[in-house]
């Protein structure tokens, strides 16, 4: 179970303070895949890593029983200039995990060849994507939190990415990030649509797609 | 006999659940520690396995820059000491406290996207550089000191205890400073602009070309304010056995370390919420 208390985030910026999160409170059952939609600026990225505990939010708490993923997405985690092997042995280490474990699986799953043990710098965003989501699938969590990453790339790596989550979804949840409704639409049955610093869930994807388009037109 | 593995079961037992999660949150932070050492080693010496040779060369650079300028300036050295070791025993430490310092202070805005893993926090970062700047400098000690006596067929070390204790003094006072100017960064620039122009006047009056014995006596009070003349003072009284150092004064070093650390880490905790990783 998740729980979110009361959660507000404010950034400063040199126009002042920019209040991202106001008062955001939520439960989330264990095990259920969310998506969460908004338009840009809108706190998605900013909730996620609040959840990941990577960010402390500037009130409020977080509250959560089993282990949580970074925010998997394109943004942080990996070094430019240590190779995907090298990072994904960073990775397992620090989470206290097999190192060839997870480094077999993830070069197994990321299918990049001989750019595995190239600087991640000469990666494309694909090949990246590829890596850091075959990365955390070699990680047993119990939440994954996904930051539009299974967004980019192939056909068949968003077909092997769907595959391998499906696999986990007894014992994982996912709160997944994304502009792509069809990807939400993939993953997730519910949604949460974060608007004004403030988050309302709805039942289906189509029905929080069409409150998150009318307040992008309001 | 008891294993260390029954040992810990015993504390285990007889400090409750408290104990246990202090232990394996301990465990796993010295994990982290040990898992950014590696991934430094690799991201600042390069690919190569000798890269880390280079990390050797800077200092042992410095140290011979100075003993040839020293050498040319016909300077005298203090009674009982080797031109070569009396440069290397100031110069090796004043540098371990200022790297340090440098490397720490930049220790977080040079590793934002690691901030992402939540085992990996400020005090993570930190810790792991001053670690290995430390552990470089008294390899890079032994090193220089060691070629010293082999070439000039004479080894001080009079108390190599003392010397050890300095080189971590140097280190503890250069962690702590960093640690400062670490989380003020966080918050402002002025940290970082002030840094360079703080620390370069200290390379002159903390011991590295004199000794405190050797000052005058109104000035001396005045430059024994600064601890990291301290640090030069007992690296050399534990090297030579005819330098006394009449006048370090251990204690207040330890007074400076302890405060420094003090104000660092309650600004950390202070500026822990403002950092902004986008």
């Amino acid at each position: 179970m998740l729980e979110l208390r009361h959660i507000t985030k404010i950034y400063q910026t040199s126009s002042g303070p920019n209040v991202v999160l106001r008062d955001l409170s939520l439960t989330l059952p264990a095990r259920e895949s969310i998506g969460v939609l908004g338009r840009n600026g809108a706190g998605k990225s900013t909730l996620l890593r609040i959840v990941g505990n990577a960010e402390a939010p500037t009130a409020g708490e977080v509250i959560h029983h089993g282990r949580v993923s970074w925010p998997i997405g394109f943004a942080g985690g990996f070094n430019g200039s240590l190779t995907g092997e090298e990072n994904c042995r960073f990775v397992a280490r620090i989470y206290q995990q097999d190192i060839d474990y997870v480094i077999e699986q993830t070069r197994e799953f990321a299918e990049i060849g001989r750019y595995f043990y190239e600087p991640v710098r000469t990666y494309s965003s694909g090949m990246r994507a590829r890596v850091a989501f075959g990365l955390s699938m070699a990680i047993d969590f119990e939440l994954y939190l996904v930051d539009e990453i299974t967004a980019v790339g192939d056909k068949a790596f968003r077909r092997k990415c769907r595959a391998a989550f499906l696999e986990r979804r007894e014992r994982a949840g996912l709160l997944m990030v994304s502009h792509d409704v069809t990807t939400l639409g993939e993953y997730c049955k519910r949604c949460i649509v974060l608007h004004d610093g403030t988050a309302t869930i709805y039942d289906s994807i189509e029905e929080a797609a069409v409150a998150s388009e009318s307040q992008e037109a309001a | 006999m008891t294993s260390a593995a029954e040992t810990i079961s015993s504390l285990d037992r007889r400090f409750g659940t408290r104990f246990v999660t202090l232990r394996k949150g301990l465990a796993s932070q010295i994990e982290v520690v040990i898992a950014l050492i590696l991934r430094e080693t690799r991201t600042r010496f390069g690919r190569n396995r000798l890269g880390y040779l280079w990390a050797l060369i800077e200092p042992i650079v410095i140290t011979f820059t100075f003993y040839s300028v020293l050498t040319i300036a016909n300077r005298p050295v203090p009674s009982g000491m080797g031109l070569f070791s009396y440069i290397a025993t100031g110069v090796l430490p004043y540098t371990l406290f200022s790297n340090t310092v440098t490397r720490v202070a930049d220790a977080v805005s040079s590793n934002k996207s690691l901030l992402y893993y939540p085992q990996v926090r400020p005090i993570e970062l930190v810790i792991s550089r001053a670690a290995l700047e430390a552990a470089t400098f008294i390899a890079v000690f032994v090193l220089i000191m060691g070629t010293d006596a082999v070439v000039s067929q004479r080894l001080d070390l009079e108390e190599p205890l003392l010397v050890i204790v300095g080189l971590l003094c140097a280190s503890a006072l250069g962690t702590g400073l960093g640690l400062i100017f670490c989380a003020l960064g966080q918050v402002s620039t002025v940290a970082d602009r002030v840094r360079g122009p703080l620390l370069r006047p200290l390379f002159w009056i903390s011991g590295v070309f004199f000794t405190a014995d050797a000052l005058p006596d109104n000035a001396r009070d005045g430059m024994l304010w600064n601890p990291v003349l301290h640090v030069t003072e007992v690296v050399r009284a534990g090297w030579f056995s005819n330098y006394d150092a009449n006048y370090v004064d251990l204690g207040y070093v330890l007074w400076w370390i302890g405060g420094l650390a003090l104000v660092g880490l309650v600004l950390e905790r202070w500026v822990r919420r403002r950092i902004d990783l986008t």
